[in-house]
C-alpha cells in the first residue's frame, strides 16, 4: 500500500498469484469434491517437488533479469549421473551410495558454473548460453547412456517416495528444506541481497561497486545445485533416470515463476513467488485431470498464462525496447 | 587484414575449408551426387532457417518455429483429404497467424520473444496434439503424390526440393533488399529506438517478421510432412537448435541489423557438412546436439555485436 493506504497496482500484483492459487482450488473443489483431499493434495505435491526445486534454482537467476534454459538437459545429465554414481557406490543408501548424494550436487554447481562463465566470459546473452547449454548437457547424457535407462533399486532410498509422515512422502518435507534453504540465501546473505541490486539496475550495482560478473556466475552455480537437487528427486519418483528425464521442465518451471509473480525484468519477487507459482501450475494440471480435461490442454493454457503474467507484471512506463 | 574486416568473410570461407577438409578425409563426399543429395535433404531445416533470420534480422528470437513445423505436419495431414491442394494456402496461413500472434504478445503486450515464441510453441503443441488425437497420421499415399508429389521427386540428378529452396531464397532475398518491408526491418535491427524515432510503424514491422518466419516454418512442416508422408506432434523435434546454428554461423547475429536470408543459406550447407562430416567419423545423430551446442556458443560469441549491448543479461 501507498503511504496514503490506498490498495495499489503493486499490492495487487504482489497478492494476485495467492489469489489465484485459492481461487482455483475453490472452483475445482466446487466442481469435484474429490479435489479437496489430503490425498489428491499429496499427489499434488509430490508431483510438484521436482518441478519446484527447479523453479527456486531458475528463480534466484531471473531475478537478476538474466534466464536460465538448460534445465532439461542438466536435469537429466545430473540424474543420470546420480545414478551411476549410485550404483557405483554401492547400489543402496546404507552401502555407500549415499556418497552420490553430495557429489551430485557438486556436480551440479560445477555445470550450473561454466553456464555461467560462458554468459559472462563470452559476453553472451543468457537466454542463448544456457539454451546451448542445454543442448550439450542433453547431448552428453546420451552419450552417457547411449540411449538407455539407468534404474536405482533401493528401497531406502525410494523411501524419499514412499515413506509418509502425516500423509505427505519424504520428498515433499525433503523440498520444503530446500525451500527454507533458498528463503534463507534470499533474504539473509549478502549473496541472496546483491541478486536483487544487479535485478533492479545492473549499472547501478556495477557503479556501487557490485561485482556484478562474480553475482552472475554465483546465481547460475546456485541454480545448478538447485537442479541437482530437482534431480535426485526425480529419480526418487521415478526409480530410473534417462535422457529425457528433464524433459518439459524448462517450460513447467518458467511458466510457474513468472505467474507466481517473480517479473522477468528482475529485481522483483522471490523464492515464495516460485513457491505459489508451482502450486498454481500443479493445481491447474492436476485440476484438469480432475475434472476429466486431456491432459494435452495443459501446454496450450500454460502458454496463455505465462503472457498474462508477464503482461500484468509488467510496468508499461519503465519498458522502451522489447527484443 | 584485421578480424572487423575479415568477419563478413567468414562463414563462406569456413564453408570451403569445411568442404575441402571433409572432401579430402572422405573421397566420395565430393561427388556431385552426393552434394546434390545432401542439398536436398536439408532442405525443410533451410526454410525453418529462412523464417528464423527474419526474427533474429531485427534483434529478437523465434523459439515456436519448431512447435509450428509439428503443428503444420499434424495440418497437412489431417485436412489433405478433404482441403486438396488448399492444404497448402491452410498451412502457410496456421504459420502466419501464429506467428502474427508472437509478433503482436511482443510488440504490443511488451513481452520479450523468447517467452512469447515460447509460449506460442505451447499452444501450438497443444492444438497438434488435440488434431491428431497425440498419435502419428499418415497421409493417404495417392492423393499425396497427386497433390504434393512435385515436391520431392527429382529431376535429373536435382531433387525438387532444391528449386523450392532456390525459390523461397530469392523470394526472401527479394524481401529484404527491394521492398520497404526488407529495408524497415534493417533498420529496426540495425537500432530500434533510431527507427521509431524516425517515423517508422517499429510495431507493424516486427509483427510481419514474425510472422514471416510462422509462415517459413509451415513451409518447412508441410515440406517435411510430404516428405514423410504423414505427421505427428513431436515429429520435427530436433529442427530448432541446427536451424538458430544455420543462421548464426551464416553471420546474422543474434543482435540483428546485419546479415540476412543468403548468410543463412551458407549457413545451412555448413551445418549439412558438419552433420555429413559426423555421419562420417560415425558420430549417432542424437549426440550432434552437443557438438551443435558448442558450435552454437562459439557461432554467438564470434558474430555478437557487444556494441548494442550495454548489459548482457
Amino acid at each position: 500500500m501507498d503511504l496514503t493506504g490506498r490498495f495499489t497496482r503493486e499490492d495487487a500484483i504482489r497478492w494476485a498469484p495467492l489469489m489465484v492459487l485459492i481461487a482455483l482450488v475453490i472452483l475445482f473443489t466446487a466442481i469435484n469434491p474429490q479435489f479437496l483431499s489430503l490425498r489428491n493434495f499429496a499427489r499434488i505435491t509430490v508431483a510438484a517437488a521436482p518441478a519446484l526445486m527447479v523453479a527456486v534454482g531458475v528463480t534466484f537467476i531471473i531475478l537478476m533479469g538474466s534466464i536460465d534454459l538448460s534445465m532439461e538437459g542438466v536435469l537429466s545429465f545430473t540424474a543420470v549421473l546420480f545414478c551411476y554414481a549410485f550404483v557405483k557406490f554401492g547400489g543402496t543408501l546404507a552401502a555407500g551410495g549415499w556418497i552420490a548424494l553430495p557429489l551430485i550436487l557438486l556436480v551440479g554447481a560445477v555445470v550450473g558454473m561454466i553456464n555461467g562463465l560462458i554468459h559472462v566470459k563470452l559476453r553472451i546473452p543468457s537466454f542463448m548460453a544456457s539454451l546451448a547449454m542445454g543442448f550439450v548437457a542433453t547431448g552428453a547424457t546420451v552419450l552417457l547412456t547411449g540411449g538407455g535407462i539407468v534404474k536405482i533399486d533401493d528401497d531406502v532410498f525410494r523411501g524419499l517416495l514412499t515413506y509418509r509422515l502425516l500423509g505427505f512422502p519424504l520428498m515433499v518435507y525433503v523440498a520444503g528444506i530446500f525451500v527454507l534453504i533458498a528463503w534463507f540465501i534470499q533474504t539473509r546473505t549478502t549473496l541472496g541481497r546483491n541478486f536483487y541490486a544487479v535485478g533492479g539496475g545492473e549499472e547501478l550495482a556495477h557503479a556501487s561497486g557490485l561485482n556484478v560478473k562474480r553475482v552472475r556466475v554465483a546465481g547460475f552455480t546456485l541454480a545448478g545445485v538447485f537442479y541437482a537437487v530437482a534431480a535426485i528427486l526425480q529419480v526418487a519418483k521415478l526409480g530410473q533416470a534417462e535422457s529425457v528425464t528433464g524433459a518439459n521442465f524448462m517450460f513447467i518451471s518458467i511458466t510457474s515463476v513468472v505467474v507466481g509473480g517473480v517479473a522477468l525484468w528482475g529485481g522483483v519477487g522471490g523464492v515464495w513467488n516460485a513457491l505459489v507459482g508451482v502450486l498454481i501450475v500443479n493445481v491447474i494440471n492436476n485440476g484438469m485431470v480432475v475434472i476429466g480435461l486431456p491432459d494435452y490442454v495443459q501446454d496450450g493454457m500454460l502458454g496463455l498464462l505465462v503472457i498474462i503474467a508477464v503482461v500484468l507484471s509488467t510496468d508499461r512506463r519503465a519498458v522502451t525496447v522489447v527484443k | 587484414m584485421d578480424l572487423q574486416r575479415l568477419k563478413p568473410h567468414l562463414p563462406w570461407i569456413t564453408l570451403l575449408v569445411l568442404v575441402a577438409a571433409v572432401g579430402i578425409v572422405d573421397d566420395t563426399f565430393l561427388r556431385p551426387a552426393n552434394l546434390l543429395s545432401l542439398a536436398g535433404d536439408i532442405v525443410p531445416l533451410f526454410i525453418m532457417a529462412l523464417g528464423l533470420t527474419f526474427a533474429i534480422y531485427i534483434g529478437g528470437i523465434d523459439l515456436s518455429a519448431q512447435s509450428m513445423a509439428n503443428l503444420v505436419t499434424v495440418v497437412a495431414s489431417v485436412y489433405l483429404a478433404s482441403f486438396g491442394a488448399w492444404v497448402a494456402v491452410l498451412c502457410i496461413a496456421v504459420g502466419f497467424g501464429f506467428g502474427l500472434l508472437s509478433g503482436y504478445i511482443t510488440t504490443r503486450l511488451l513481452v520479450p520473444s523468447f517467452i512469447s515464441t515460447l509460449a506460442v510453441g505451447g499452444v501450438a503443441f497443444s492444438l497438434a496434439q488435440y488434431l491428431s488425437g497425440q498419435r502419428a497420421l499418415n497421409m493417404d499415399a495417392a492423393q499425396r503424390d497427386a497433390v504434393f508429389g512435385w515436391m520431392i521427386g527429382k529431376t535429373g540428378p536435382i531433387p525438387h526440393e532444391l528449386f523450392i529452396a532456390v525459390g523461397l531464397l530469392a523470394l526472401t532475398l527479394f524481401i529484404e533488399r527491394r521492398t520497404t518491408l526488407g529495408r524497415a526491418l534493417k533498420a529496426v535491427g540495425a537500432g530500434e529506438p533510431a527507427a521509431a524515432a524516425s517515423g517508422l510503424n517499429v510495431a507493424r514491422y516486427k509483427m510481419l517478421a514474425f510472422a514471416i518466419s510462422g509462415a517459413l516454418a509451415a513451409i518447412a512442416g508441410l515440406l517435411f510432412a510430404v516428405k514423410l508422408s504423414g505427421g505427428a506432434p513431436t515429429i520435427a523435434n530436433g529442427f530448432l537448435l541446427p536451424a538458430i546454428v544455420a543462421v548464426l554461423v551464416g553471420g546474422t547475429p543474434l543482435t540483428g541489423g546485419v546479415g540476412g536470408v543468403l548468410n543463412t543459406a551458407i549457413g545451412t550447407l555448413i551445418v549439412a557438412v558438419i552433420r555429413a562430416s559426423m555421419l562420417y567419423f560415425d558420430i549417432q545423430a542424437t549426440q550432434q546436439q552437443m557438438i551443435f551446442g558448442l558450435v552454437l556458443i562459439g557461432a554467438i560469441a564470434l558474430t555478437i555485436d557487444r556494441a548494442k549491448l550495454r548489459t548482457v543479461k
